[in-house]
This record gives structure tokens, sequence and C-alpha cells, in this order.
């Protein structure tokens, strides 16, 4: 019985979604929360019953033969991103609940989207897997442009364009891997791509597939609509779409590109990691120069994201394992951190870092919170990032150039997390406050995860995953250096430049790509990746 | 011939999308993109002689019905994002007044 | 008016594209040796014993495929009740154009549609009976149905539809298929397949490839025409 568990992952937020919106009643959105404790009880169970059985991990629909049909997959990358999806809906639903616990079409929306990102996780069959990635776009535009108003369609037609183009390409590449292999079971190509690897055709479907996968992975220079959907969303909306969405998109390339495509054996590790590298410069140069608090957690993303995939493209096992690592920590810190920020936002009606002032004797239980998640995401040691971080960069102490660049972005990401850090001090501004007592719970689970997996990461990965971390020490005297001095050239770069805020800062913040231009800079991407996999590969 | 025409088609939706300047003539070229994707699909697939796959009788030479079938879904699928991104250009000319992408990028920093 | 930085934007794109189709070209030579018939040959022996559905198609997408065409029914569900949120009016939109109240329709488009109005409903309905025989089948037919009650819209244009009604039969009905797809497993053992076992003939098979066909159908159509209804009625 319990391995039908993955499809009731799926339906059982859909189904209660679609209630929701047909009943509406008080005590039906309340038993949501039931819904997603039955999900987290059965989560349990299943990862359970797979380590007794590992031989029932896939699952056909219909009876019929695997190679033709429908079918999900389950292991330990995907179980473990299932786990962190349901706990990530369950804390937003708690934080989210009192602002919109009269919208029943926010549930609804909201609901169906765990359910299709529960089964993208899953499923082993192409066309499937790219259904749901189209449903995903449009449930995500929907719900960015929930507030309607001005700004918000804007963002939400760019991202609705620019997802689309992105799906139609990985389209294309799902047709002519069909017609090579005659068929879409995504196990079963990758037991058989080593017979085919040479053929242009099947170069020319990576190409298109990884293409159409940066588009959603928000890389470079791809990236410019998730600061402007970032922008106009409600917090809830931002923490979804920067923890798990971004996110999922990455899992699919850990999926598609890294053990569909094992066989084929392309050298690609170099070109994606330098394309990772630069992402996340970029990303750390836009954040910099940001005045609006959302939108430094935006190209914060973006940036976290460029060192995710330098973890997964190095040539080496534990920077893997550091970036899928980073992918867990970051929903966590992330998260944290819009949570905190649409808090703030609320109480005192503007998103400029100028202008708030004294938060922390104002709001004392958030402050803590922010300060958490702000010395998760720059890597002091007790917290995720940490582990993670170091995890990434234990392997290039053999190789300088790339330890130069892991060090600029740390002292990037250090410096605009102090710039972040302003708004903590000073006078207390507002006197009056209404605490809400279920954001604030749903933060402090978020913190006290992101503490549990600093202090307790040897234990934990030797429970779950079988694997021994204990390169990465906890109380070396280095590391606890390392910190300090980029916190020191971090407080230096910040008083020196970028309070001043220079000409050129400015310019750099008001550079906008114009939807035409994205698109070129998407076609300059693809062409350029197409020719090295046709000459290096 | 008929797979390459279909991928001309194809590039020229690209290219619509990188020089237009107007919200409808982008929503338009990823219609196109839409409609020459299942075309390709089509087109690899088909050979001279092959029949519909209706089995009026027995053991008769069919095209591959796969394909068909996927291609149901993705005009399914097309349909749905070009009627929400028409709405939401009604709504975006609603707000103000123009549907050029320069006039609605820039603005409300 | 081109300047010239546009004239170099777009004699690159054409370069760019034109590699692309170079890349294409190459890859495309030595096809018709690649081309792997595995999927065309299970069809063809086991469709219609399988099954009991003369279209191939039909039984792809309704007994081997269920999940996908589950899931397809999902996307318009959330699509109609997107178009719906969005389109809802506030006042403080300053360019509301209000279309609808300054055209005439002319007389002979009335006369014809009215002529039209039944044959095209009725065609829509042969369509989705008869997916399994013939070329068709519920999603076709249902987008038939709604452009016939489309042409309603020509022969009066103040004639107004309950939109909320048909949303919530839609929602009913989006159960409901779950419902079908989900009894396959006390009578068979098996999700997302046909219900009636294949044991008793290919004769009894047929009547649930008529039930989803129309079940189907309905959906479509009536997803369509919400839609269809909230542009017309955009800015009422």
């Amino acid at each position: 019985m319990m391995v039908y568990a993955p499809l009731l992952f799926l339906f059982l937020p859909v189904v209660a979604s679609v209630i929701v919106y047909l009943i509406d009643h008080i005590w039906v959105r309340r038993s949501l929360f039931l819904v997603q404790i039955m999900m987290l009880a059965m989560f349990v169970l299943y990862a359970q019953f797979l380590t007794q059985h590992p031989d029932q991990n896939m699952l056909v629909f219909g009876g019929w033969d695997e190679t033709f049909a429908i079918s999900f997959y389950n292991d330990t990358l995907s179980l473990a991103f299932v786990g962190l999806s349901i706990l990530m809906w369950s804390v937003l639903l708690l934080y989210t609940f009192k602002s919109n616990r009269n919208e029943p079409k926010f549930l609804f929306f909201f609901m169906f989207l765990e359910g299709i990102f529960l089964g993208l996780l899953q499923t082993n069959d192409l066309f499937n897997l790219f259904v749901f990635l189209e449903l995903m776009t449009v449930i995500i535009t929907i719900l960015i442009v929930y507030k309607k108003t001005g700004p918000s369609f804007k963002a939400g037609i760019f991202y609705l364009l620019i997802n689309t183009i992105g799906a139609m390409f990985f389209l294309l590449g799902i047709i002519f891997l069909y017609y090579v292999f005659g068929t879409i079971n995504i196990q079963l190509i990758k037991a058989n791509i080593h017979l085919y690897a040479d053929r242009n055709i099947v170069k020319l479907a990576f190409i298109m597939m990884i293409s159409g996968l940066s588009i959603k992975g928000a890389f470079f220079p791809l990236f410019t609509w998730l600061p402007k959907a970032h922008g106009v969303a409600q917090s809830t909306i931002s923490a979804l779409l920067s923890g798990l969405i971004v996110k999922g998109a990455l899992y699919l390339f850990a999926r598609v590109a890294i053990d569909m495509y094992a066989g084929a054996q392309y050298q690609t590790q170099e070109l994606l990691f330098y394309v990772g590298a630069t992402t996340a410069i970029v990303g750390v140069i836009f954040a910099l120069v940001q005045k609006d608090l959302k939108q430094i957690l935006a190209y914060h993303t973006v940036s976290q994201v460029g060192i995710m995939v330098m973890g997964l493209f190095s040539n080496s096992y534990l920077s893997y394992i550091g970036g899928l690592l980073h992918i867990f920590n970051h929903a966590l810190f992330k998260s944290l951190l819009f949570l905190g920020v649409g808090v703030v936002v609320t109480k005192f009606h503007t998103k400029k870092v100028t202008e708030i002032r004294g938060l922390f004797r104002t709001m004392p239980v958030t402050s803590i919170l922010l300060i958490v998640g702000m010395l998760s995401i720059s890597g002091a040691p007790l917290f995720n990032g940490f582990v993670s971080k170091n995890l990434v960069k234990y392997d290039f102490k053999y190789d300088m150039f790339k330890m130069a660049l892991f060090t600029i972005i740390n002292i990037g990401t250090v410096t605009s997390f102090i710039k972040f850090s302003q708004i903590l001090f000073g006078q207390k501004t507002q006197s009056v406050i209404v605490t809400d007592r279920k954001q604030q719970s749903a933060m402090a689970i978020l913190a006290i995860l992101c503490v549990v997996i600093g202090l307790f990461y040897k234990p934990l990965f030797l429970f779950f995953f079988n694997l021994d971390l204990s390169y990465v020490k906890l109380f070396d005297l280095q590391q606890w250096l390392d910190y300090f001095l980029y916190v020191g050239i971090g407080l230096l770069l910040y008083h020196f430049v970028i309070k001043k805020d220079f000409k050129p800062f400015k310019a750099i913040r008001n550079l906008s790509i114009s939807f035409e231009n994205a698109n070129y800079m998407f076609i300059l991407y693809m062409v350029f990746i197409a020719v090295f996999v046709f000459m290096y590969a | 011939m008929n797979p390459i025409l279909s991928f001309v088609v194809i590039l020229i939706g690209v290219y619509g999308l990188a020089t237009s300047r107007n919200i409808i003539k982008s929503v338009f070229c990823v219609t196109i993109i839409e409609s020459a994707t299942i075309l390709l699909f089509l087109n690899l697939g088909a050979y001279e002689g092959g029949l519909v796959p209706i089995l009026t009788e027995l053991g008769i030479e069919i095209v591959d019905p796969l394909p068909q079938a996927l291609m149901i879904t993705t005009i399914v699928i097309g349909s749905t994002i070009t009627s929400l991104a028409l709405m939401l250009c009604i709504k975006i000319f609603h707000h103000y007044g123009s549907i050029e992408w320069k006039v609605i990028l820039r603005g409300d920093k | 008016m081109i300047r010239p930085s546009s004239l170099i934007k777009r004699i690159s794109l054409v370069f760019l594209l034109g590699g692309v189709l170079y890349f294409f070209i190459i890859s495309f030579t030595d096809f018709k040796e690649i081309y792997n018939s595995a999927g065309k040959d299970f069809f063809l022996l086991n469709g219609l014993l399988d099954t009991g559905s003369r279209n191939l198609v039909t039984a792809i997408y309704l007994d081997y495929r269920l999940f996908d065409s589950l899931f397809e029914a999902g996307i318009l569900l959330i699509a109609v009740s997107g178009v719906m949120w969005v389109s809802e009016h506030k006042i403080t939109e300053k360019n509301a154009n209000f279309m609808l109240d300054k055209q005439k329709t002319p007389e002979l488009f009335i006369t014809f549609s009215r002529l039209l109005y039944p044959v095209m409903l009725l065609f829509g309905m042969y369509v989705v009976i008869n997916g399994h025989i013939s070329p068709g089948g519920g999603f076709q037919g249902g987008a038939i149905i709604a452009t016939a009650i489309l042409i309603l819209y020509y022969i009066d244009i103040r004639k107004t539809i309950e939109v909320n009604l048909i949303l919530t039969i839609e929602k009913f009905l989006f159960l409901f298929l779950f419902t079908i797809a989900f009894i396959s497993y006390f009578t068979r053992g098996e999700f997302f397949t046909n219900f009636i076992p294949s044991s008793m003939g290919m004769d009894a098979q047929v009547f649930y490839l008529y039930l989803l066909n129309i079940l189907i159908g309905a959906k479509v159509s009536l997803g369509l025409i919400a839609i269809f209804t909230a542009f017309l009625k955009e800015g009422r």
C-alpha cells in the first residue's frame, strides 16, 4: 500500500484545493493544515518504506509496459526535495494564513501548485515533465499578478512569455530524443544513451534542453525576470519563487543534464562552471547597488544560484554534495529573510533601505530572526551556510583561480548584507505594533532549522545519507579567522565605497533590459553553448 | 525537406520575438513558435505511404500515433497560455495606455 | 525607421539564427538510419486488443497516458480561473474602452449565424461521441462546440451566459474525471486505466471510451466558453 504514496503526494493537495474553492467555509480552509500534517506523516512513513525495500521505487500507471506508459520514480535526490517542499509549504501556509484566510482563490492556486511541484519532482516521463513545467508557469503568473496593480501585470507578462519560450525549447529537445530512442522514459533513456551519444541529434537535444532550463533557473544572462517578479509579488510568493521554484529548475538540471546524460560524457563541466561563476559575480554586483530591500534579496538569489551551479558542475564529489546541500540551505534561509522583510515592509509601509531604521528596538523578535538569516547566508560558523559553502570550496584549494573567484563572491555577499543590516540600528520609530503569532512561529521554525543543520550536520548526514562529513571542521580556527576577515573587509568596503553611492552605481541600478533584448541574449547564449558542445564534446 | 521548413518557421518566430516592440506582436510570435514546433514533431514522423493511425482493418502501415497524442496536449497548453497573455495585455493597456515594451518597462522603479 | 544600432542587431540576429539552422541541418542528414520505430510497432500490435478503440490516438490519450489528459484538463481549469480573476474590473483604471457598445452586427451575419448554429453544434457532438472510430475525440469536439456557442454572440450581443454556474459545473466535472480514473484500482488493480476489465471483451470496453470522451468534451467546451465570455465582457 505504501508504494502508492507518491500518487497521494500529488493528488491530496490538488483535490483539497478544488474543494476549498467549491465550498466557501472557514473550517474547510482551516482543514488545509490537517492536509499538510497528513502529508508530512506520509512522507516519513514512505521514506522508511523505501529504505527497507529499495527496489520498489518505480510506480507504473495503468499496468502497461513501462517503455510506453507514464511512471513515477523516487530515489534519494527526489525524496530529499519532496521532504523540503512539503516542509516549506507547511511553513508558508502558517505564515500566510492570517492575511489570506478570506481569499479562497489564493489558497486554491497555492495548494494546486504544491501538488504540481511534488509531481514534477517525482515523474519519470519527459513529456509529463513538460506538462507540469507549463502548469507551474501558468499558476505562478497568476500568483504574481494576484494583487492586480500596474507593475504586477508588467512583471507577470514578462515572466509568462520568457518562461514559455524556455519551455518550448525544452519540448524541442524532447522531440529529438523521442525519435532517436523510441521512448520518453527517463530511466530507459539513461540506460541507453551511450549507444547514440556521438550522434549530432543527441547533442542538439542536449543543447535545447540546457537552454530551456537555464531560463527557468535564472542563469546569466537570462535572469532579468527574477528581480521584476520579486519587486511586485507578496512576500509569500517571493519566498516560494526564490526558495523552491528556481531550485526546481536546478533539480531538473541535476536530473536531466547530469543524471540522464551521464553515459554520454559530454565534457561540459568547465563551461557550466564558468557560467555559474559569472552569474554569481554579476548577481553580487547588482545586489550591492540596490536601494530596495526586496531587490537586494532578489539579486542575491541569482548569485547564490551561481554558487550552486559552481558546486554541481565542478569535477569533485564533495563539491557536488556541497551544491545540493546549498540548494537546501538556501531554500531555508532565503525564505526566512523574505518572510521577515515581508513583516517589516507591512509595518513600515516602505521598501527602501535608507528609510527604515531602528528595527531592533521596535520589533525585537523579528530582528533576531532576521539576524539568524543574515548570518546563515553569509556563511558564519555555527549556521548552515557555513557547512555548504565549505563543502563547495573544499576542493578548490588545488586551484588558485577558482578559490579567488569564490572569495570575491563571499566578500561581496558579506558586504551587501552589512548594507542590509543598516535597518537594525537606530532609535525606536513606531510605537504600537500588532504581532502576528502565526507569522513569527513560521519564521522561527525556519530559523531553528538553520541553526540545527549548522550545529549537528555530522550526525544528521550520517543518519540520512550515510555520508561522512568530517572534512568540514566546525571549530577550526582558520575558518573563524577567515570569516572575521571577510566581515572586516566588508565593513571597510561599505563605509568607503558603497555608502557614497557614486554615479556608476546609479547607472547600474537603472540598467534594465527590454524584452526583445532579453530574447537576443537568449539566442546568443544558445549559440555559444551550441558551438562549445559541437566542437569540444 | 519538410522538417527543415518547419524549423525555419520556428526561427522566424524567434527573430520576431527579438525585434518586436509591441506586446501583442510578441504574444503572436510565441504562438508561431508553438505551432511550428507541433508541425516539426508531426513532420519528422511522416513518410510516404503511411496511413492515418485508425485501424479500419488490421495489419496496415500506419504513422506513429504517439506524437499526435502528445501534440493534442501541447495545442491545449499553447491556447491557454495565449489566452492568459492576451488578457494581461488588455489589463496593461487599461493601466498604462500603451502596449509598447519600451513605454511600459521604464517608469515606476 | 531603422536606426543603425538596430540594423546591426538585426543583421547579427540573422547570422546567429542561420548558425542554428546549420546545426539543425547537419544533425538531420542521417535521420533515416537513426529513426527508432519501437513505439509505432508496439501500438500497432497491441493498441486495439488492449483498449478496444480503433483510433489509436484516442487509445493513447484515454488509456495508456490518461494521467497526462487529467492534467491537461487541469490546466484548462487553472487558465479559466486565472482569466476570470484577472478580468474582474476595478474602477481606478483610466483608459478602459468599451468596444461592444459601439458596434452593430450586420443583418447578413445574423441570418447566417442562425442557420449555422444548430449544424455546428450537431457536428461538434458527433466528433465527440465518435472519437474512438474516426478522427476526433473529447478535446477536438469540445473546441468545436465552444465555437458553435460563440456564434450566439453574433446573433445577439447582449445575450449573457451565467459564468459562475459554468465554473462550478466545470470543477465538479474535474473531480468526477479524477474519480473515474481512480475507480479502475478497484476493478483491475491498477490506477488510471479503463475500469472495465479486458476479460469482458472489446464491446464492453467501448462504454468507458464514450463516457470519458463526453466528459472531456463537456469540460473543454465549458472552459472555452468561459474564456470567450470573459474577453467579451471585459470592462462590464
